[in-house]
């Protein structure tokens, strides 16, 4: 805060402050003389006022003289001139309208949004400028879009564009709007007429480049107050799982960014559908973490965690990534390690079932070799798969048992396999004794095709029941393994695929609750083309989740952020993979290279997937934590009077005042005066 | 002196001689047979009571011609305290000679008097030199109560009736306790506290001067805005000159020039306050 003067010199008035001093010595003192005959009581009234005048005589001199500097001052045309001004719009003729739709404009006040609230003020804006004032408006989230393509003086149009504006789940990128207007304002000087609640600790510190080549420019960003008071959110800002006792554990953390503490509602929805009720206390313009243990047995993908409050909806689900729970785990005998990948069967495996590698898979691969089927789990793993294994009789009884109790087993042929070893070791629970392997043509030729499958009822097939079907006889073999002479038999031996000729190609036998299926050709490149045909990963992971009992589980996990692009890299795939929203509406995306790209515009679980097989990945999707914080922590004022502090300040003329105060001044001293007039000797 | 009963009640009294009848005095000393012989009203009286001295003691000094409060019909004296007083000595010493009281004047202060102490006597010829004593003298000077009292208090005869006129105007301190030089000669002291009303009120409606006779500084005084506290320090004077009369056996009446001279008299023969 500065104090000036206008008339500087007009302060030497103040020197008729003696004048005060001199009245106040040179009172007046009467000139008629009158003898008393009480002067001794005269002189010990006086004596007793004496102490009472002497105060009263300071304070008239006092008051006399403050009076007269006072008056002095006034002439001086004093001024205040203190940081706290904002400069109201007008005038300048050039106008940008800046409006913020980000997620934090839908906070709601009084059964409003502060958007609209925004709108209503720009729209006021627009009604009242002059016609010929060149204007523009611009909307911005994480990007920021000019809502004309120069500033115009189509006021009715603006004002159609600013009513239409919509509400967005994204972030507030102030810097990209005011960059925006800067480029509308074309290097000229204008107005931006910021719309924004500025809530967030970034938003406005984020902006500072911007709003300094706006005010070199010589334009001023004048904020219009649209914010909540005081402004209030409740948000999960973070939903992890852990895996861990019994089912794991979800953790959640909560924050509360306004003023008062209280008890939110939770619900926590698992993909499968289970729902988890909690409630969560939390403190004033605080944090509290809530863990939620996670049942036993769950489906993976995609879960949410709701935290519902009035203020702003869009922020109260958090969306998270839950494997499936329980004994999920394949365990892949790897037979025939093979000296490159291409010949290697769990290289093939491996791409189909974990596309993205085991940790971001669904489904947890453990490969061992042969010696390690010891290791197998019946309370861990759900399925064994022996790919080319030479001799499964040391394992025989082992695998026998598993699959009585419930057990799955896949047999995939090759080079390796030994009719006899396996049907001493497995005899018990295959579909047919093995023969010994044949070519079905030379290993230079195609080799015969499967043919369609006779029905896709099969839960198997369910992925290929619209169009994939055409797959399968892309995949040729040109030596199988044999089986002995069999029938199907309903509910314990199936074949489910063949290849021309009736040549079994998968076939399933059912023991109870287990099952084994045998593919009598490789998974690698070795007898067949299965691996590079568009039909292998739906196929694979089909007989995965068909065996495991699980949707997806083989689904990759991504995560993403409302407004900004998710990408995604593919494996090598035939086709194109489809992005379904939460909504379970496609959702526009396309490919960059080997990397799948979609912008998202609402939180929830989004799903990749090829047509009719089972999705190939999920992605989360969660609205920027940030963006969650309603608080206003900078202001775009405060940064421009750092930046211009000129422009900010208050100039406060006190002539007025200080002619008033001496007015006032001066009646009292005449009152007090006039109170103490014959107290004077 | 009719208004005065005898010391001496109970001893052989003597008959004198008869005087006439005046309002105030004792209806019983009426002689009822002379009224019925001749219808006149005269009194008996006794030896015991004829000899009471008496003496007025008056304060002339000058504060006491200020004042304006003079009553018409009385020899107001420029319409002063000091008229007042002087007129109410006279008044005094002339009721007492008619009772037949022998009477003494001392002046304090004051200017232009051939004598300023007359002893107790009776006759005419003493009443006429007090009142030719009064009739020259005038307010002035410094009346120095204390030494004037006590010295006048060792002069007075035993058992003697004196009234003091005075305005008081030293400090009270200064003067009360010379009151006690009466006490001790057994005298029966009627203190005439003598003021202006307009003095104690403060009349003046404007700004003056003020300043006294006996000298001093001056005080330049508003009455309108002093009024009230002035009023406070008269009542607290008041209230110090009539406890210090008492303590030192008198009796303290007002004597305000205001009042009737008459009023006045009645009070101080009757002693009633």
């Amino acid at each position: 805060m500065s104090f000036s003067l206008l008339a500087p010199l007009a302060l030497g008035l103040a020197a008729l402050g003696g004048l005060a001093v001199l009245a106040h010595l040179a009172r007046q003192t009467p000139q008629d003389r009158v003898a008393f005959g009480a002067m001794l009581l005269m002189h010990r009234m006086v004596k007793r006022l004496r102490r009472r005048r002497r105060i009263k005589d300071w304070l008239l001199l006092a008051m006399r003289m403050a009076a007269i500097a006072l008056l002095a001052l006034g002439a001086a045309g004093p001024q205040v001139v203190y940081p706290g001004g904002v400069p109201e719009h007008g005038g300048s003729g050039r106008v940008v309208l800046v409006i913020d739709r980000s997620l934090s404009m839908g906070l709601q006040e009084a059964g409003e949004t502060l958007l609209s609230r925004a709108r209503d003020g720009a729209t006021g804006v627009i009604d009242g400028l002059p016609s010929g004032a060149l204007a523009s408006v611009v909307v911005f989230g994480d990007e920021a879009m000019a809502l004309t393509d120069e500033l115009t003086t189509d006021h009715e149009r603006l004002r159609a564009a600013v009513v239409a504006i919509q509400p967005t789940n994204e972030t507030s990128n102030l810097q990209a709007g005011l960059h925006e207007a800067r480029r509308l304002l074309a290097g000229e000087p204008g107005e931006v007429l910021l719309f924004s609640d500025e809530a967030g600790p970034r938003t406005v510190p984020d902006a500072r480049t911007e709003l300094e080549a706006l005010i070199e420019l010589g334009s001023t960003v004048l904020p219009m107050p649209v914010h909540a008071d005081p402004p209030r959110n409740v948000a999960v800002t973070r939903a992890q799982y852990v895996p861990g006792v019994d089912g794991g554990t979800l953790t959640l953390r909560l924050a509360n960014y306004g003023p008062d503490g209280l008890e939110v509602a939770c619900e926590v929805t698992l993909p499968d559908g289970q729902s988890i009720p909690i409630f969560v206390d939390l403190p004033p313009a605080g944090e509290a973490e809530e863990r939620v243990t996670i049942p036993s047995k769950a489906l993976g993908g995609v879960g949410a965690a709701v935290c519902t409050d009035p203020d702003l909806p869009a922020d109260d689900a958090r969306y998270f990534h839950l494997p499936r729970v329980g004994a999920s785990r394949v365990l892949v005998v790897d037979g025939d390690p093979g000296d490159t990948p291409t010949r290697s069967e769990v290289y093939f495996l491996e791409r189909a079932l974990a596309p993205w590698g085991g940790a971001r898979s669904g489904v947890a691969l453990d490969v061992v070799a042969p010696t390690g089927l010891t290791s197998l789990d019946p309370d861990v793993h759900r399925i064994v798969f022996l790919a080319n294994v030479a001799d499964p009789r040391p394992f025989g009884p082992l695998l026998t048992e598993f699959v009585r109790k419930g057990g799955n087993v896949v047999l995939a042929a090759g080079d390796n396999i030994t009719d006899d070893r396996y049907n001493a070791a497995l005899g018990a629970i295959l579909p047919a004794p093995f023969r010994q392997a044949r070519s079905l043509t030379d290993a230079d030729e195609p080799g015969i095709p499967l043919v369609l499958p006779p029905t896709t009822d099969h839960p198997l097939f369910k992925p290929f029941s619209r169009s994939g079907r055409a797959a399968f006889p892309k995949v040729r073999s040109h030596r199988v393994l044999t089986l002995d002479a069999y029938e199907d038999r309903p509910d314990e031996v199936t074949t489910l695929l063949a290849y021309e000729g009736g040549i079994p190609a998968l076939v399933e036998r059912r023991i109870g609750q287990g099952r084994v299926l045998v593919w009598t050709s490789t998974v690698d490149w070795g007898w067949s083309n299965l691996p590079l045909q568009s039909a292998f990963m739906p196929l694979v992971q089909g007989i995965v989740r068909y065996l495991g009992g699980e949707s997806g589980s083989g689904a990759a996990r991504f995560d993403g952020t409302v407004g900004e692009p998710v990408r995604i890299p593919l494996p090598d795939l035939a086709v194109e993979p489809d992005i379904t929203g939460p909504d379970g509406q496609p959702v526009r995306s396309r490919i960059e290279g080997s990397t799948l790209i979609f912008r998202p515009d609402a939180a929830g679980a989004y799903a990749v997937g090829l047509p009719d097989a089972p999705p190939l990945a999920f992605v989360a999707v969660n609205t920027d934590p940030l963006e969650s914080d309603v608080r206003r922590t900078d202001s775009v004022v405060g940064i421009e009077r750092e930046l211009d502090p000129e422009r900010f300040v208050v100039r406060e003329d006190l002539a007025s005042a200080s002619f008033g105060l001496a007015f006032v001044l001066l009646v009292l001293q005449a009152l007090v005066a006039a109170r103490t007039r014959g107290e004077t000797p | 002196m009719g208004g005065h009963r005898s010391r001496r009640v109970g001893q052989a009294i003597e008959f004198a001689d008869y005087q006439e009848y005046l309002p105030g005095m004792d209806l019983r000393g009426l002689d009822w047979r002379v009224w019925g012989r001749s219808d006149r009203y005269v009194v008996k009286r006794f030896e015991t009571e004829t000899e009471l001295p008496c003496a007025v003691v008056l304060d002339l000094s000058g504060d006491t011609g200020t004042g304006k409060a003079g009553l018409g019909g009385y020899p107001d004296l420029d319409r002063s305290k000091a008229g007042y007083a002087i007129t109410l000595a006279a008044t005094l010493l002339y009721w007492l000679h008619r009772h037949g009281e022998p009477v003494g004047l001392e002046v304090v202060a004051g200017t232009g008097m051939p004598f300023s102490s007359l002893p107790t006597r009776g006759g005419r010829n003493h009443l006429q030199l007090c009142f030719l004593v009064l009739a020259s003298a005038k307010a002035g000077g410094v009346a120095g109560l204390g030494d004037a009292l006590a010295r006048v208090g060792e002069r007075v005869r035993r058992r003697s009736w004196v009234a003091v006129i005075t305005d008081g105007m030293e400090e009270p301190s200064t003067w009360l306790p010379s009151l006690s030089a009466f006490a001790r000669r057994g005298a029966d002291v009627r203190f005439l506290h003598l003021f202006d009303p307009g003095e104690y009120a403060l009349d003046e409606d404007r700004p003056v001067l003020f300043y006294s006779p006996e000298g001093g500084d001056t005080l330049a005084v508003d009455p309108v805005g002093a009024r009230e506290a002035f009023g406070e320090v008269v009542a607290e004077y008041v209230d110090e000159v009539k406890g210090g009369v008492v303590r030192f056996g008198g009796r303290y009446l007002p004597a305000s020039t205001g009042q009737p001279l008459e009023t006045l008299l009645r009070r101080v023969i009757r002693g009633a306050a």
